[in-house]
């Protein structure tokens, strides 16, 4: 559903140039769950936004249902971004007065959808995504479980076919983290969404197989789960190593 | 790991009646191979079932306390086979202790204490019975293999109710410290308070969100589009 063939990325910066990403490739398929994981800095937003059509790669090629996003057209860009991908951002910029409700309705409103349709589908997002306690709250008021939640309630209110999800777990506790990425993994496998998720270490991306590292913009092998152990899906000997010693 | 090997192993030395095997068993392989009288029947029956042994008198079959078991051909097939794949892992117990220390909660992680001092307790109790049974076991002048064999067995459980003595020293230590530390809990009582009736609400919303999506029809390739248009 979602490949993405040799990308690479460069940003120019006063004190000189640096490799975002190196010559990247993979693909997610519809109903797959990827996992890339890799050290702040690695590459994994901007591996993200280039999916998302968000951001032109340097060079490589992003396509989407065999279509290069570079040859869709305006109009079918737009569909691309409004309807078929949803995205969840590790730092989202939110208004903190802004209430729940309001938050996760905007994008079926700016679709053109009725309010009371609109209302009676943020209910279900919300619902799904354990988040339904949060109606009436204020957006700056929502602890960081509950902003998550919002969050992906916010990114299904499409009904999307291709969810991004950029470190969705982060700074969550074990059960919240175990909560949101078992929505994920449902979302693959019974929505039959393809889903690529990052974090910042292999442990939160439980359950999910692939899972591949990326550091300093280059892909590392992916370990699959038999490679992993039995329980705790602890990245290879040596990053475990020099991640226990940081 | 079930009895069933070590019984076949005996068996395949000479055989024997039924209660034997149970104390064999123990003489054998020391105290953590006890194996109360029900399941040592349940066992010898299945292995007679599977043609691995079967019983070589002719006492009646409601005396079962005089039925003598020989290993089969398929038996001792079955050992060697066994005994040439097995592969030994490292093994982690499934302790309740653990169970119940993890999800304690703020509530009741206080009690906890009590019950690893009792686990505690039972473990330095067993190590003296397992030292003392080690120590008990005869040194001769002719090296006897059973004898060091079962010292081996014997020191298998010490070590391991040693590890048990020294992980409980630690359990303790890090729960009291985790008392005194008032932390942070993860929303363990905000799930708990989620009914059946919330539950089974959330599920359906998501089988049917989760079935719309799945059901969306997908996008005109780009050749669709242009012809189409």
């Amino acid at each position: 559903m979602l490949r993405l063939e040799q990308i690479s990325m460069r940003f120019r910066r006063p004190d000189g140039e640096r490799l975002a990403l190196d010559d990247v490739s993979l693909e997610v398929g519809r109903g797959q769950i990827m996992g890339i994981f890799g050290p702040s800095g690695g590459g994994k937003t901007t591996l993200l936004r280039i999916a998302a059509g968000l951001r032109k790669p340097d060079s490589g090629t992003v396509t989407y249902e065999g279509e290069p996003l570079s040859e869709m057209s305006a109009a079918e860009r737009t569909r691309f971004r409004r309807r078929e991908v949803a995205c969840v951002w590790a730092q989202q910029t939110v208004e903190e007065h802004m209430e729940v409700l309001d938050h996760v309705a905007l994008p079926l409103l700016v679709d053109g959808c009725g309010h009371r349709s609109a209302e009676r589908r943020v209910r279900e997002a919300l619902l799904v995504c354990e988040a339904e306690r949060c109606i009436g709250t204020e957006l700056g008021a929502l602890s960081d479980g509950e902003r998550q939640r919002v969050a992906l309630a916010r990114a299904l209110i499409t009904e999307p076919r291709l969810l991004l999800a950029d470190c969705p777990a982060s700074n969550l506790s074990l059960i919240e983290r175990e909560g949101i990425m078992e929505l994920l993994c449902a979302l693959a496998r019974e929505a039959r969404v393809a889903v690529l998720v990052t974090a910042s270490d292999a442990q939160t991306l439980v359950g999910v197989d692939p899972i591949v590292y990326l550091r300093d913009g280059q892909l590392i092998k992916p370990e699959p789960a038999s490679d992993r152990g039995n329980v705790y899906p602890f990245p290879s000997a040596g990053s475990r190593s020099a991640a226990l010693d940081a | 790991m079930s009895a069933k090997h070590a019984l076949l192993g005996l068996l395949l030395h000479r055989p024997a009646y039924r209660y034997q095997l149970g104390e064999r068993l123990q003489e054998r392989l020391g105290p953590a191979w006890k194996i109360n009288s029900g399941q040592l029947y349940q066992t010898v029956r299945r292995l007679a079932a599977d043609g691995l042994i079967e019983r070589i008198d002719s006492a009646p079959d409601d005396q079962d306390e005089l039925h003598v078991y020989a290993i089969t051909v398929p038996g001792v097939e079955e050992f060697e086979s066994w005994f040439d794949a097995a592969v030994s892992t490292a093994r982690l117990s499934r302790r309740p202790l653990l169970v119940k220390i993890t999800l304690a909660g703020p509530e009741r992680l206080k009690d906890t204490l009590e019950e690893i001092d009792t686990y505690e307790h039972h473990c330095m109790g067993a190590l003296e019975k397992h030292r003392r049974l080690r120590e008990e076991i005869p040194v001769t002048a002719q090296v006897r293999a059973d004898h060091e064999l079962l010292r081996v067995n014997l020191s298998a459980d010490i070590a391991q109710l040693e590890g048990e003595l020294v992980w409980a020293k630690y359990a303790r230590e890090r729960v009291t410290w985790l008392l005194s530390q008032n932390p942070i809990w993860p929303p363990m009582h905000e799930r708990s308070r989620a009914t059946a009736e919330e539950a089974r609400e959330r599920l359906e919303a998501r089988t049917e969100m989760f079935s719309r999506i799945a059901a969306k029809p997908q996008r005109p390739l780009p050749a669709e589009r242009k012809q189409s248009a």
